[in-house]
């Protein structure tokens, strides 16, 4: 099995705090990886030093086997590619547009696309189910449908591996299941990679193959769902006491309720 | 999009016809009152006169030159400022670049004598300096508010603009402090050249900033398409494989480099740089490919205009290009204000 990224010894953070510290991590690849984790515990700040959006304080980054320190921004572009927790755009940009701002880091002649190029777009469009609005200006789409714009935008870079920021927040359930679903539909039928921040453990447990879970900047623990979604590791992580069950429809674990602990069990 | 290209070559031509238009009234009124044919017949060296000659190119025609690259440099700039930035209150005048790149050409013309309106031919090689010395001070001024408006490695807006303020204020008093120091002709051209005026100008000055203008003009219109990026937030634009500090930095400079050019020809000359690509955004949207030559030429008309105007509203008595643009700038620039608070 090949690895999507390997860390070693990865430290980041921002100017003056350091997140996390001597992080040694492998996300294989093929698989959705979520990472989950309370507020702060640095599952951001991982996916992003690993997305270079960050610059990371010390350690190694491979992607794909390649030290990443090595390869040149756009090289990088052409393999994997982010959305961000709260992308910005002009709101009078139409939804085409954007999408094809994705195809910066394959595009010779700025000015002109290509073929490939609007192949690539109308798959994407395709894929993220936005070609009804295809002409609209940003400005004029609903949360759910601008989401789907963006991941549509990330997906016209044409690469193996995906990096979310929690690309369900400020969704309504609906939509929520409807990005998720074309996020396993790419994985599924298009072998793609994705690393992911979610903040819903249910979400989490439903759609990913692999689950991280970090507090306060250390992973406490890596595994299938199953072995992540249990009364255990919940309360070492989220100091919560977990009931948990099987979801009879998706055969996933789901944790249908909860207690804060008290705060003398630590 | 086809709809949009034509939409934008319309813009253009008109703009070119209005430029042509403002050239007309400008070299055919003033102290001495020329017809068309006078015009023509000289511009054309049909029966030369050489009185007209000397009105012609010795007097209207470079100032017109001046104004239009004056106005097409600021344009510009403005564009670039604005889209890095992604402030549509940017502007190389608010920004403190036009005040470093005057501080320097004062402290240049300080320590050279030079007497800008008594600039002769033997005096070309200090006048093809200043631009230099301009691109210095300005180049000084952004590096200094870009270094106090960083935080973690990112632009911080407010801080630019507040930054901006105060470097602008600085380079102000540095600049009047020099000027009070210099002797009484001296003091008056600085004076003169620091209200942003171009009556004074001749060949040599468009010899000086014409190289200047052609290549970061150039560079600045090839990379508008990077500007488009810009406007998204610095993850997605790391994401896409831009490498945004360098480019934004690149641009910067090549900004600075054209507001410089323009600051020492010209002196310090506000608002155009601001209005010209919000109007030119208007007119043709959101794309820099399109907005960058419909700002330059909104500059230059917008100049040509002002000098026009400036030069016979109170005549004989001739008001400074600047002045003229601030007083139509400041109600637009309230107005913008308002709007963006809306």
């Amino acid at each position: 099995m090949q690895t999507a990224f390997r860390l070693e010894n990865l430290s980041s953070g921002y100017e003056h705090v350091r997140v996390f510290e001597g992080l040694n991590l492998t996300i294989e690849e093929g698989k959705v990886t979520t990472i989950i984790g309370p507020n702060g515990c640095g599952k951001s700040t991982l996916l992003k030093t690993i997305g270079r959006i960050l610059k990371k304080h010390q350690g190694t980054v491979y992607l794909q086997e390649q030290n990443m320190q090595n390869l040149s921004t756009k090289e990088i572009a052409k393999k994997l590619a982010i959305l961000s927790q709260t992308p910005i755009a002009p709101g009078q940009l139409k939804v085409e547009e954007l999408i094809a701002y994705g195809r910066y880091p394959h595009r010779n002649n700025v000015n002109r696309l290509t073929k490939k190029d609007e192949e690539m777009i109308e798959w994407a469009l395709t894929v993220t189910n936005t070609k009804d609005y295809r002409n609209r200006a940003l400005a004029q789409l609903s949360g759910g449908q601008r989401q789907r714009v963006w991941l549509a935008m990330a997906l016209a870079q044409e690469t193996s591996i995906l990096l979310l920021d929690e690309p369900t927040t400020y969704l309504d359930m609906a939509h929520q299941l409807e990005v998720l679903d074309i996020v396993k539909n790419l994985n599924e039928q298009h072998c793609c990679t994705v690393v992911m921040v979610l903040h819903d453990i249910n979400h989490a447990a439903r759609y990913s193959d692999q689950l991280i879970a970090m507090r306060q900047g250390v992973v406490m623990e890596t595994g299938t769902p199953q072995e992540i979604l249990c009364a255990d590791v919940m309360r070492k992580v989220f100091n919560i006491s977990a009931r948990i069950m099987e979801d009879p429809a998706t055969k996933t674990p789901v944790c249908y309720g909860y207690d804060v602990l008290k705060e003398d069990n630590q | 999009m086809h709809n949009n290209a034509s939409r934008v070559a319309m813009t253009i031509s008109i703009l070119l016809l209005m430029i042509v238009g403002a050239s007309y009234l400008h070299m055919t009124n003033g102290v001495f009152d020329m017809s068309v044919i006078d015009v023509l017949k000289t511009l054309l060296r049909i029966e030369p006169n050489p009185k007209f000659d000397l009105v012609i190119f010795e007097f209207r025609l470079p100032r017109i030159v001046i104004a239009a690259l004056v106005g097409v440099g600021l344009g510009m700039a403005g564009v670039v400022l604005q889209g890095i930035t992604r402030n549509g209150l940017a502007d190389p005048g608010i920004l403190g670049i036009n005040a470093g790149a005057g501080a320097a050409v004062v402290i240049f013309m300080f320590f050279f004598q030079l007497r800008v309106v008594t600039a002769d031919m033997s005096s070309w090689l200090s006048i093809l300096m200043m631009p230099i010395f301009g691109f210095v001070g300005g180049t000084m001024a952004a590096a200094l508010i870009f270094s106090f408006a960083m935080k973690n490695g990112h632009l911080d807006m407010q801080r630019l603009i507040l930054t901006g303020i105060a470097i602008n204020s600085g380079f102000g008093a540095l600049s009047l402090f020099l000027s009070l120091k210099m002797n009484a002709q001296d003091y008056e051209s600085a004076a003169v050249w620091m209200a942003g005026s171009i009556y004074n100008a001749n060949w040599i000055f468009v010899v000086s900033m014409l190289p200047w203008l052609l290549l970061l003009g150039f560079y600045v219109y090839r990379k508008s398409y990077l500007l488009d990026y810009f406007q998204l937030e610095e993850d997605s634009i790391t994401s896409l494989g831009i490498a945004l500090e360098k480019e934004k930095i690149k641009l910067l400079l090549a900004s600075v480099g054209l507001v410089s050019a323009c600051v020492s020809v010209s002196g310090s000359i506000g608002f155009i740089g601001l209005m010209a690509p919000h109007i030119a955004k208007q007119l043709v949207g959101i794309h820099h490919r399109y907005v960058m030559p419909v700002s330059a030429l909104i500059g230059a008309c917008l100049l040509v205009l002002a000098d026009f105007i400036g030069k016979t509203v109170f005549a004989p008595a001739e008001l400074a290009v600047g002045i003229v643009v601030s007083i139509i700038g400041i109600p637009y620039f309230l107005y913008l204000l308002v709007k963006s608070k809306a």
